[in-house]
């Protein structure tokens, strides 16, 4: 969709602002917030296609105010409430308890083999690389990125639609984030790197000797005919 | 050495907090309260926590062993995994006198993690998305790395799971290091490729 | 089996996070490591909860910027380690003090 997360090339966010210390998480539920996000995804209940779409749907003045941790908040509070693993009612009981009566205990709860799921490193299956896929383009070849505006999930920047490329590297098949967003199952897409010379996207004020290079997916692309 | 003579003997320079900590430590290894070994083991554990090291120890190697780095330009997710850093896919660019390579994730902030840690807060902010793709060179000069216009800037969207590392260059004078002393040399920064890799003190 | 880092501490937010730079932990000298190793290594031998001592810190810190202190996190945390033990009846003050005096005067000069 053509929301407020697709910000390459936009103007106006000032100086990249750096932290003296970087802490880590800058408050305590921000951890709170990883560690829920990781768990679900070891579960295997939000895929990170449904993920990063739930972030997308913010409202965009909302999607501007909120730091990276409350944005990953949203997105487990849409994404969960949209699966029927919690209510939007339960949710909004809870928060008006704790508000109201912070001393409430935790629950607690053991659970070990989540834990050392949490803690082995993801496999082939959760890096979304598929095999049995057959590449339509190769190496060298020039490419056209299509002018589409899907309004669901994609991974084909604004920046880079309509513009003409050459594949740098193809990179095999992988789960189309396209479909995984939606519950439309993993259909596999043949995917690569495509490098794009500075002034193709910027026009005359691009940055002398630029390219950039983005990986996409076969349905994005066309052949270069010109 | 005789008796009290105020602030006599102590080491050239030591701080007075340098002092109290060794004082402490003196006090608390005798009650047994903890012991010198255990201490050297809890500052090892959290200086070798799970950040950058692994990506330093990547870069090293294959600034050491020429046959390592053609197998991870080849295919950096193998590579990478013979050095126990598996479950990633990863693609290494190397940086060269007349390219530099620069990481970004212009829609959300995906980031070789398995490598790197966790990102930093400014690789996730909005004017680093934004700006990284349509400014390169203005972004490294904010960095403080100020590029010749000869040398051409790449600057990789990680807009799929695959995540994206730089080979920094390999900085002169280091010829003579071991492939430990080299990765200490490595940061974070260069190998997200905002900044390059600077020689030891010594060699400088 | 290697020590794994505390999460509770590795990852410890706001202005008692530890001081990092470039993702790596950063000790301006030697002794600030030895005081982050004991501190620690006495929770691992668990002879007080974490959240004792960082409310300590947390103090410390906050009592050191009200005062305009130009001390820096170490320091602090010295600070706020030496309450802690003292609190816990582990040390006195006056064997601190002893100690202290004994690594002045050189009469001890214990490395570690």
């Amino acid at each position: 969709m053509n929301g407020p997360h697709d910000m390459g090339g936009m103007h106006g966010f000032g100086p990249i602002v750096r932290e003296e210390n970087e802490p880590v998480f800058h408050e305590a539920w921000e951890r709170t917030v990883y560690t829920i996000q990781r768990a679900i995804r070891a579960r295997g209940l939000i895929n990170i296609d449904e993920s990063r779409h739930g972030i997308e749907r913010m409202p965009p003045a909302e999607y501007l105010a909120a730091s990276y941790y409350e944005r990953w908040l949203a997105s487990l509070e849409r994404n969960l409430v949209e699966k029927g693993v919690i209510t939007r009612e339960e949710l909004e009981a809870r928060t008006v308890l704790l508000r109201d009566h912070p001393e409430t205990p935790a629950p607690e709860r053991e659970d070990p083999e989540l834990v050392a799921l949490m803690q082995e490193p993801p496999s082939g299956q959760e890096l979304y690389q598929r095999d049995g896929t057959t590449a339509r383009f190769s190496a060298g070849q020039r490419v056209i990125t299509r002018n589409v505006h899907p309004t669901g999930h994609t991974r084909l920047p604004r920046y880079v639609r309509g513009k003409r490329g050459t594949v740098h590297a193809v990179r095999g098949g992988f789960v189309f984030p396209d479909t995984h967003a939606h519950g439309q199952g993993e259909q596999p897409q043949p995917m690569y790197t495509v490098c794009f010379e500075g002034e193709e996207l910027w026009g005359p004020s691009s940055e002398p000797r630029e390219r950039v290079y983005v990986d996409l997916w076969e349905p994005y692309l066309e052949p270069d005919g010109a | 050495m005789s008796g009290n003579h105020g602030n006599g003997h102590h080491r050239h320079d030591e701080s007075s907090a340098s002092l109290r900590a060794r004082a402490l430590e003196s006090l608390l290894i005798e009650k047994g309260l903890t012991s010198s070994d255990l201490v050297d083991k809890v500052i090892s554990a959290y200086e070798q926590d799970v950040g950058p090291k692994n990506g330093a120890k990547v870069v090293a190697r294959a600034w050491a062993d020429p046959a390592y780095k053609a197998r991870l330009l080849a295919d950096g997710s193998s590579a990478v995994e013979e050095l126990g850093f598996g479950g990633a896919l990863i693609a290494v660019v190397e940086n060269t006198p007349t390219v530099h390579n620069l990481v970004v994730c212009t829609l959300c902030s995906c980031y070789p993690s398995a490598l790197l840690g966790l990102p930093p807060t400014w690789y996730k902010s909005f004017a680093y998305r934004s700006r990284a793709v349509i400014e390169p060179r203005a972004v490294l000069r904010e960095f403080g790395l100020d590029l010749d216009e000869s040398v051409e800037v790449r600057v990789w969207d990680s807009s799929s799971e695959l995540r994206y590392l730089v080979l920094p260059e390999r900085p002169a004078g280091t010829e003579n290091l071991s492939e430990e002393e080299l990765a200490e040399l490595v940061t974070r920064d260069a190998m997200i490729g905002v900044a390059k890799v600077q020689a030891p003190v010594a060699a400088r | 089996m290697t020590m794994q880092p505390d999460r509770q501490i590795a990852d410890m937010g706001g202005a008692s996070s530890l001081p990092r730079k470039n993702g790596e932990l950063v000790f301006d000298a030697a002794w600030e490591a030895r005081v982050f190793g004991m501190t620690i290594s006495m929770h691992e031998r668990s002879l007080f909860a974490w959240d004792e001592f960082r409310s300590e810190l947390i103090e410390e810190i906050a009592e050191a910027d009200r005062a305009g202190s130009d001390s820096t996190y170490y320091e602090r945390w010295l600070e706020a380690f030496e309450h802690l033990l003292v609190e816990k009846g582990l040390l006195s003050h006056e064997e601190l003090a002893a100690r202290l005096a004994d690594f002045e005067s050189g009469r001890r000069d214990d490395a570690f």
